[in-house]
């Protein structure tokens, strides 16, 4: 158990999903709680003071994105959560929406409550099945139970909740991408200014959150945010769901409270490296964070600060561990193939850039690499960061300099060589 | 009112203003490919980057709004630096085939990759092939490889013409501009502006494909005729310098294109598709040489022979054109007032399938000088009392079996047309591409034209029989 649990606190079962088990466990009882007994103000300032940070990669304060949200601006205003779980290597939202769906609606109804929003969102990625059953199914018990709609609880508060399936883009994921998706637009990012807690969908203040924030304000309301913030470090309060995949004994999906010692997750919880694999590096947060060796983690902590110390990011808790005797050339190969299926095409250095670095490992795996192509895969991704519209272009950059960086002697010896220097090496076998 | 300072220079910005129209409004130069005056931001071309003071990082000036003591640089090194980064990126799968496209010389791409890159590509990768000649419409043809996907094209269909016949399909660098359905783009009454607003040679008209370069070509402003909105247009033409001995002479004195003249106070930057095929209205076969119940006669006896009628005539009558311009009408006006009987006659009906009227630009009457017309002889319907003995036609339209069959005919036109015969006196007149005039839209918006070419040998002004005919016949 890598610390604390808030969110996995109880046995999966056939049934645990249900609104029944969930009620058994103590369900609704915080909406209720919150509903008679604290103003919406009350509640964004219990969620600023608890710091919880954005489970979705950017850890941006959920509270402070609140409190732009006036409540009194005469505006109608939007919840949106969005499970469009597109970052690689990430299936930790998966989780809650299959085994816990009720407590990410009460979470939302808590969240609409505190901002006044009377119609929410899930915004769900397509290629998810059995969540979004699992969620459209607690969504309908949860309006025959009267928890949704009108008068919720028999109090003055109304709130619906409607699932909206997207059609499998990962610029979707990207908040105001989603929104768009939201309206029937083409999934484009939007420019900031304005911020979507100004104009978002339909050009009004919206609040976007991820799946796993808007489950851990119900979590905040029920232990308070003075407990909450016992959880964790003082900088990272709380917990961080971590799907872990790669070349690791037991992957899947694991609560680990905030400042749990990453080795100690990675070869005692999640059993070690897998049989006969030794530990190369490992990809912390979803591909776009970068890579850290197997020196690099000895003394990590699984919290914010550590990992930018050390030269990454916690992202979205998506971890791929990658074990020696993986070629990075055909690794990156493939994030940027993902980069470019996947570019939106709307602001230019990411439309050309990702192709363009697509074509050029493409070509180094192929075996006609030339001396200048490391170069120059550097430059395009320096053009990319901070000059596109949404961060996927800056993601593909990091992603890319990072794995330069660290393992740019295999990249000269496929372009000298023509080959991988790694050609016959991978010894890693699937469990016996 | 908030005080900017562009490049140290202190500059007056209105409220809500981005950058870059702060910027332009007073003459500082920040380049864009996306942006439009007339179009919602989109701000994906990223070309019209500016430095804030104190930042290590650059912004797009179009999404940049202005904000009091904000200090922003358009030239600094980062600037420099960022944009020969997207002039890279621009270049890199778009053909270098200026020699054959029709927008060199007045293309965006090309000057600005003189002005911030002037390098090869960096890239040794091939260039990625897409679609050539895929035509949007039938007046006109996209090439998808020069495509930047600034998306100004489907922002106009969406938010000016509202025929939301323009979208992006596929996504990252395999997408593609493309009608929303088969015909969209056919019927947007607007579609050609999408020609112009292109920064780039994707999208071309498919009448001027390959037509001419158009730095041979000039332009003078005119104002089309098509409808009682009279919108500012250029009329584009052979230079007087370009006047090839090997080339057609008709082409040495034809209109190539037509495109929008901007003119705030009737279309903007806009036209509609009638106004690009004014070539069509202008060059129908001519009327050359005046006639005498259909046989070709001097210009003098013609004038003689006028003169005689209108002095004979007791009880005439003056059908006036709504094609004239003020200049004519006041001509007509001093030479016949109170001598004939005047009515304003519509030259021109709608065409069978065109658009009537709506919101934006057309307008349903498809004469240029009504107002103008109307202003000077009223605007009731021409009148033929019974005694009338003499009809002076001006202009084409009016069918001569409504005319009193008693009536001897004067009639001046300047087509080819069967009725010129049946005419008792024939003037061929000039037409609005070979005078200087002014039109009086519906709103009572004043706008000039001026002259394209010389007059056609043996073609008179309008103005000029006008004024002949007031003297007395000779004999």
């Amino acid at each position: 158990m890598p610390g604390t649990q808030l969110l996995m606190t109880f046995p999966v079962t056939a049934t645990s999903h249900s609104i029944a088990d969930y009620r058994a466990r103590g369900g609704y009882a915080t909406l209720m709680k919150v509903l008679e007994t604290k103003t919406p103000q009350e509640v964004t300032q219990e969620v600023t003071l608890s710091g919880i940070l954005g489970h979705g990669g950017a850890a941006f304060a959920a509270g402070r994105k609140w409190q732009v949200i006036k409540l009194d601006d005469g505006q109608p205003h939007f919840l949106c959560a969005n499970a469009d779980e597109g970052e690689p290597g990430t299936f930790k939202d998966r989780w809650i929406l299959e085994h816990n769906p009720h407590m990410l609606i009460e979470g939302m109804l808590i969240a609409a409550y505190a901002l006044q929003v009377r119609n929410a969102f899930v915004y769900i990625r397509g290629e998810f099945d059995l969540p979004f059953r699992r969620l459209q199914g607690a969504v309908d018990e949860a309006y025959a139970a009267g928890l949704l709609g009108e008068g919720i609880l028999g109090v003055d508060f109304s709130c619906d909740l409607v699932v909206y399936r997207g059609a499998g883009s990962y610029v979707c994921g990207e908040a105001s991408g989603l929104l768009s998706s939201i309206e029937g637009k083409r999934g484009y990012p939007r420019n900031r200014p304005p911020r979507l807690t100004v104009k978002g969908l339909f050009q009004l203040p919206t609040v976007v959150n991820n799946v796993e924030t808007l489950t851990n304000i119900t979590v905040i309301l029920a232990m308070g945010a003075e407990a909450f913030k016992k959880v964790g470090t003082p900088k990272s309060p709380g917990t961080q769901l971590v799907s872990i995949s790669g070349h690791i004994a037991r992957p899947g999906v694991y609560e680990v409270e905030h400042g749990y010692p990453l080795k100690k997750f990675l070869f005692e919880d999640c059993g070690g490296m897998m049989p006969g694999a030794k530990l190369k590096c490992i990809i912390p947060g979803g591909i776009s964070t970068k890579v850290l060796t197997a020196a690099e983690i000895e003394s990590v902590t699984y919290d914010h600060a550590s990992f930018s110390a050390a030269g990454s990011s916690l992202g979205s808790g998506g971890m791929i561990v990658i074990a020696e005797g993986t070629c990075m050339v055909r690794l990156l190969q493939v994030l940027l193939r993902f980069y470019h299926h996947e570019s939106c095409g709307q602001c230019t250095p990411c439309r050309e850039g990702m192709g363009w670095m697509h074509r050029i490992i493409d070509r180094i795996v192929a075996g006609s690499g030339r001396p200048g192509d490391i170069d120059q895969l550097y430059q395009i991704s320096r053009w990319n960061d901070g000059n596109t519209i949404c961060g996927m272009g800056d993601a593909a950059g990091y992603a890319t300099i990072g794995i330069l960086d660290k393992y740019r002697d295999e990249f000269e010896h496929f372009i000298t060589q023509k080959r991988s220097r790694l050609d016959g090496n991978l010894e890693v076998v699937a469990h016996a | 009112m908030p005080e900017i300072f562009i490049n140290g220079h202190s500059v007056q910005a209105a409220d809500n203003q981005s950058v870059l129209e702060a910027a332009r409004a007073s003459g500082h130069f920040i380049p864009y490919f996306c942006w439009h005056p007339k179009l919602s931001v989109a701000g994906n071309c990223r070309i019209c980057v500016v430095q804030v003071e104190g930042r290590s990082w650059v912004e797009i000036a179009c999404n940049m709004p202005v904000t009091e003591g904000l200090r922003v640089f358009t030239d600094s090194d980062l600037v420099q630096a960022h944009r020969k980064m997207v002039m890279q990126f621009l270049t890199l799968n778009h053909p270098v085939d200026c020699g054959i496209c029709d927008k060199a010389g007045e293309c965006s791409l090309q000057d600005f990759h003189y002005a911030y890159n002037g390098t090869p590509s960096i890239s040794h990768e091939p260039k990625v092939p897409s679609t050539k000649f895929h035509d949007l419409s039938e007046r006109i043809v996209l090439d998808n490889e020069r495509c930047i996907l600034c998306s100004r094209c489907v922002r106009f269909t969406h938010e000016i013409s509202k025929s939301c016949a323009l979208g992006i399909k596929h996504r990252g660098d395999e997408s593609l501009v493309r009608a929303s359905e088969d015909g969209a783009l056919d019927r947007d009454p607007y579609s050609d502006n999408v020609i112009d607003i292109c920064p780039v040679g994707a999208l071309l008209s498919r009448q001027f494909l390959y037509k001419a370069r158009v730095w041979y070509l000039k332009p003078t402003p005119s104002v089309c005729p098509g409808c009682a909105r009279g919108c500012a247009v250029n009329l584009w033409h052979r230079k007087p310098t370009w006047q090839l001995k090997a080339l057609d002479p008709k082409q040495n004195a034809s209109i190539a294109r037509v495109t929008p003249l901007e003119n705030p106070a009737v279309n903007g930057p806009w036209i509609c598709n009638k106004g690009r095929d004014l070539a069509r209205i202008f060059e129908r076969p001519r009327a050359e040489e005046p006639m005498l119940k259909g046989k070709p006669v001097e210009l003098d006896a013609a004038l003689d022979a006028a003169r005689r009628l209108i002095a004979a005539a007791k009880h005439p009558v003056a059908l006036v054109s709504s094609w004239g311009s003020n200049e004519e009408l006041a001509a007509f006006a001093k030479a016949f007032s109170g001598r004939l009987a005047a009515f304003v006659k519509s030259d021109c009906s709608p065409e069978p399938g065109e658009p009537i009227e709506d919101d934006l630009l057309i307008r349903a009457d498809k004469n240029p000088n009504t107002t103008a017309a109307r202003g000077l002889f009223g605007d009731a319907p021409a009148a033929f009392p019974t005694e009338t003995d003499l009809v002076l036609v001006w202009g084409e339209g009016f069918p001569f079996a409504q005319l009193p069959a008693n009536a001897r005919i004067i009639f001046l036109n300047a087509y080819l047309q069967p009725e010129n015969g049946h005419a008792d006196v024939f003037f061929p007149v000039s037409l609005q591409t070979e005078r200087a005039g002014h039109y009086t839209n519906f709103e009572g918006v004043v706008s000039g034209f001026e002259p394209c070419f010389a007059r056609k040998p043996g073609v008179v002004d309008a103005e000029a029989v006008f004024a002949a005919l007031t003297g007395t016949p000779k004999s």
